[in-house]
């Protein structure tokens, strides 16, 4: 076999290898316009190898020329490709460079056909004889077409594109990818152009070997090519060294990890989070399955969150129950986040959760052991009151023992009077409610309670207060005055804690005033607008006031000035009031006394969303 | 002399008429006030009957109601009612003279037999008062001298004796005695006696008469 037969045939056979190569990887990303462009070169420098090969073994004047022809095709393929290949791999190069490598190769192609017997020769009159390889290869004897001219603009565009696109990716850092692209292409666009040049102007007598140059190109171009596959696997690997980073701290943290496609609606999940959600580490995962998994209270708030959060694309938390299997509940919160294309649409959630049944039990112990503080404070308060509640009560209660006994005497005359006695039995009913109504108050604050926001009127409230300690306070001589703003605006709180409260106030105020042992005996208890977004309810006394360095202490856990003492009712009142969101603080009013002062959140207000 | 009358003090008008009502089914004569003023304001020093008043009041209390009942003339016997009795309020009502002390829920019975009680000390105290105010009057007419020999009568000194107390003549004690017996409308010195104890003559000091109102 002849070496131009093997040489050729290998540079064909080499030129597809790679365009097999770089074809599929296209095929797989779509995106990987560049290795197209790659393959699309390499088919192109196969087929015009074959081309070539032909046109060495021509034996007629017309066959050469005819091959010749025929070459220009994949030629016209390999310039286009090469400059599709330097646009989307260097990302740089003139427009209008480009398109005039394209114009005038296209052209060039047109003409190649409409002129001459090919692009280089108008006509060939002969072949003459070459040495070449140890054989004879024919070269052309004829006269050159004078289009070839812009086949010839049309390759030194191209060397103008490629240097101008190299010089740019340079400047801008893409330096190695610069070099091997721009000089390779640089260096066998020129070499191609100069020997043809050469060949066909009949400067030089040598046979044409662009294919070597064109594979040259190809190979440059797919060790680029291959250098960014090298530095992608690095990325894999250093991807896969960072997951696992991810994972060691992920479950350090305790923490299980989700991520959902939205678009193919796949759920993949951690391991960690497969067991907080009772998952063995195979089983199918999908949203509705760990939907099923979370306690029937949580689970349409989280599933409002799963469906609502890539629609708002927002991030989001939660904490709900889990129920696992084997009646276990434990705690979780979750954090996610969606992602969102360029075009803002949801790509995929994702998102940590960690068990927090042990903070939860906690907070609920504390909950819980606050509202027995509250309770026995409220028992408390109570305690002190008893003896004018009692009188409360018993005042409808000896009312209506007085009128049965009436009515009593009255049924033993003859005739009875019957408008007493009916007189009498609307009275009793009345008595009995108003005795109903004093225990219903009591019960109310006397019972186990859990703290229960709503909206509040601040009239009605001190109203009440005022009517629970009015006995009381009568009793000892103690005017008690309500003073409530106009129009003020319902607050947010649980009605019985903010009784409790303003009762251990208004109780302190009377001791004070006992202790101080005053003639003009009051409480003033003022109501006013505080702000845009609160109200003020302070308590007044005309006691001795509080000393200076007291103001704060008394605030303290077991502080009292009373004999019988628990020192827990500011401390509670205080408790009480920051878990509504208010502040409680004490101060000396100008006139002597002293003035507790406590803010509460407006209704509206604390409905609204922290932004 | 009137018929005597229960005056309830109560600011619960539920049991202030309540209270009433019983009363007067009970047969008693009934006056209600809803305070403590409201009752001192009305002149009740001349009708006889008794007080039943709530001990726990806005304005003037229970116990300060008797206090200011305690100034008057001719005092009621003061009957107080509690929906709940605290003992040192209860210790108060009593040293300062309450005729009772009942919870507002006592037994029908209980709260008829203190109103009758009190109905009957106020006459016996009514009749004590208005004798000693007789007597009272009576003493009131004797001169110095007259009142200085009465005394001397009282101490069982003889008219030799006294005259010579007196540094005056037998005979002037006589007719001392004499006007004096006359002016007192007593006939004996055993009556005089009597008199004078229940009026409340000191035997021992010639100057301390019970003061005349």
């Amino acid at each position: 076999m002849s070496w131009v037969t093997v040489i050729w045939s290998m540079i064909a056979a080499a030129s597809l290898t790679l365009a097999a190569a770089h074809l599929p990887v296209w095929a797989r990303n779509r995106e990987a316009l560049p290795s197209l462009f790659l393959a699309l070169m390499a088919l192109a420098t196969a087929v015009y190898a074959f081309c070539e090969m032909a046109v060495l073994r021509a034996q007629t004047p017309e066959e050469f020329a005819a091959v010749v022809r025929w070459a220009h095709i994949p030629i016209w393929l390999v310039v286009v490709a090469l400059v599709g290949f330097v646009r989307t791999y260097l990302k740089a190069g003139r427009w209008w460079l480009a398109w005039s490598v394209v114009g005038l190769r296209t052209l060039s192609l047109l003409l190649n056909f409409t002129t001459g017997v090919n692009l280089n020769y108008s006509a060939i009159t002969g072949l003459a004889g070459l040495p070449f390889l140890g054989e004879t290869v024919p070269v052309p004897i004829g006269t050159p077409n004078p289009w070839m001219v812009i086949g010839n603009l049309s390759a030194l565009a191209l060397v103008a594109f490629v240097a101008d696109a190299s010089v740019t990716a340079w400047r801008r850092g893409n330096r190695s990818a610069a070099v091997t692209v721009g000089a390779s292409a640089t260096f066998f666009a020129l070499a191609g152009a100069i020997q043809t040049m050469l060949v066909f102007w009949d400067v030089v007598r040598m046979p044409i070997t662009i294919s070597l140059f064109f594979l040259g190109l190809i190979v440059a171009i797919a060790y680029e090519l291959g250098r960014e596959v090298l530095r992608a696997s690095r990325l894999v690997q250093e991807l896969h060294e960072s997951d696992q980073r991810m994972a060691l701290a992920a479950d350090a943290a305790n923490l299980g990890i989700w991520v959902r496609d939205l678009a193919r609606d796949e759920l993949w999940a951690s391991v960690r989070l497969r067991a907080m959600f009772g998952f063995t580490q195979t089983e199918a995962l999908d949203p509705e399955r760990l939907l099923e998994r979370i306690h029937a209270d949580d689970r349409d708030t989280v599933r409002q969150l799963l469906v609502g959060a890539p629609a708002t694309n927002t991030e989001y938390d939660a904490e709900f129950r889990v129920t696992l299997p084997g009646n276990g509940v434990r705690w979780i919160a979750a954090r996610g986040r969606v992602d969102v294309d360029e075009r803002h649409r949801p790509t995929r959630s994702r998102g940590a959760c960690s068990d927090v049944t042990a903070r939860k039990q906690a907070e609920l112990e504390t909950l819980q052991l606050r509202q027995e503080i509250a309770h026995a404070g409220r028992v408390s308060v109570m305690g002190q009151l008893a003896s004018s509640l009692a009188h409360e009560i018993n005042q409808p209660l000896g009312a209506i023992l007085r009128n049965a006994e009436a009515a009593s005497l009255v049924l033993q005359e003859v005739p009875a009077d019957l408008d007493e006695i009916r007189a009498i039995v609307d009275d009793i009913i009345h008595d009995d409610q108003r005795a109903g109504a004093v225990i219903d108050k009591m019960r109310a604050l006397l019972r186990r309670h859990d703290i229960d926001m709503s909206p509040v009127l601040v009239d009605e409230l001190l109203r009440d207060v005022a009517a629970l300690v009015r006995p009381d306070a009568a009793a000892r001589q103690i005017k008690i005055t309500l003073e409530i703003a106009e129009g003020l605006p319902p607050v947010m709180g649980d009605r019985v804690h903010l009784q409790q409260v303003l009762l251990n106030l208004v109780s302190n105020g009377m001791d004070a005033i006992d202790a101080a042992s005053r003639k003009d005996r009051r409480i003033a208890v003022r109501a006013t607008r505080n702000g845009a977004d609160t109200l003020e309810i302070a308590v007044s006394d005309n006691g001795s006031g509080i000393p200076q360095d007291g103001l704060e202490r008394i605030f303290g856990s077991f502080y009292t000035t009373k004999p019988t003492g628990m020192g827990m009712g500011l401390s509670i009142s205080r408790t009480l009031i920051e878990t509504h969101g208010g502040r409680l603080w004490a101060e000396n009013a100008d006139g002597g006394g002293a003035r507790l002062r406590f803010t509460l959140p407006i209704a509206n207000s604390a409905l609204r969303q922290p932004p | 002399m009137n018929e005597p009358t229960v005056h309830i003090v109560d600011d619960d008008v539920s049991f202030l008429n309540a209270t009433s009502r019983l009363l007067v089914a009970s047969g008693y004569s009934v006056k209600t006030f809803r305070s403590a003023s409201d009752f001192l304001a009305q002149n009740v020093a001349e009708t006889p009957g008794c007080v039943v008043a709530d001990l726990q009041m806005p304005g003037l209390n229970g116990l300060e109601l008797q206090t200011a009942l305690g100034r008057t003339p001719n005092p009621m016997p003061l009957l107080f009612l509690t929906g709940q009795g605290d003992i040192a309020s209860t210790v108060r009502a009593m040293r300062g003279g309450a005729e009772d002390f009942l919870e507002k829920r006592a037994p029908r019975e209980q709260l008829l037999d203190a109103v009758r009680r009190a109905l009957v000390r106020d006459g016996q105290e009514r009749a004590v008062r208005s004798r000693q105010r007789e007597l009272q009057r009576r003493l009131g007419k004797l001169s110095a001298r007259e009142r200085e020999v009465l005394v001397h009568v009282l101490q069982g000194r003889l008219n030799k004796q006294i005259a010579g107390d007196l540094g005056i003549s037998e005979r002037t004690v006589k007719l001392h005695r004499t006007a004096m017996t006359t002016k007192l409308g007593v006939r004996s010195v055993a009556a005089l006696t009597r008199l004078a104890h229940e009026a409340g003559v000191s035997t021992t000091d010639g100057d301390t008469f019970p003061n005349g109102q």
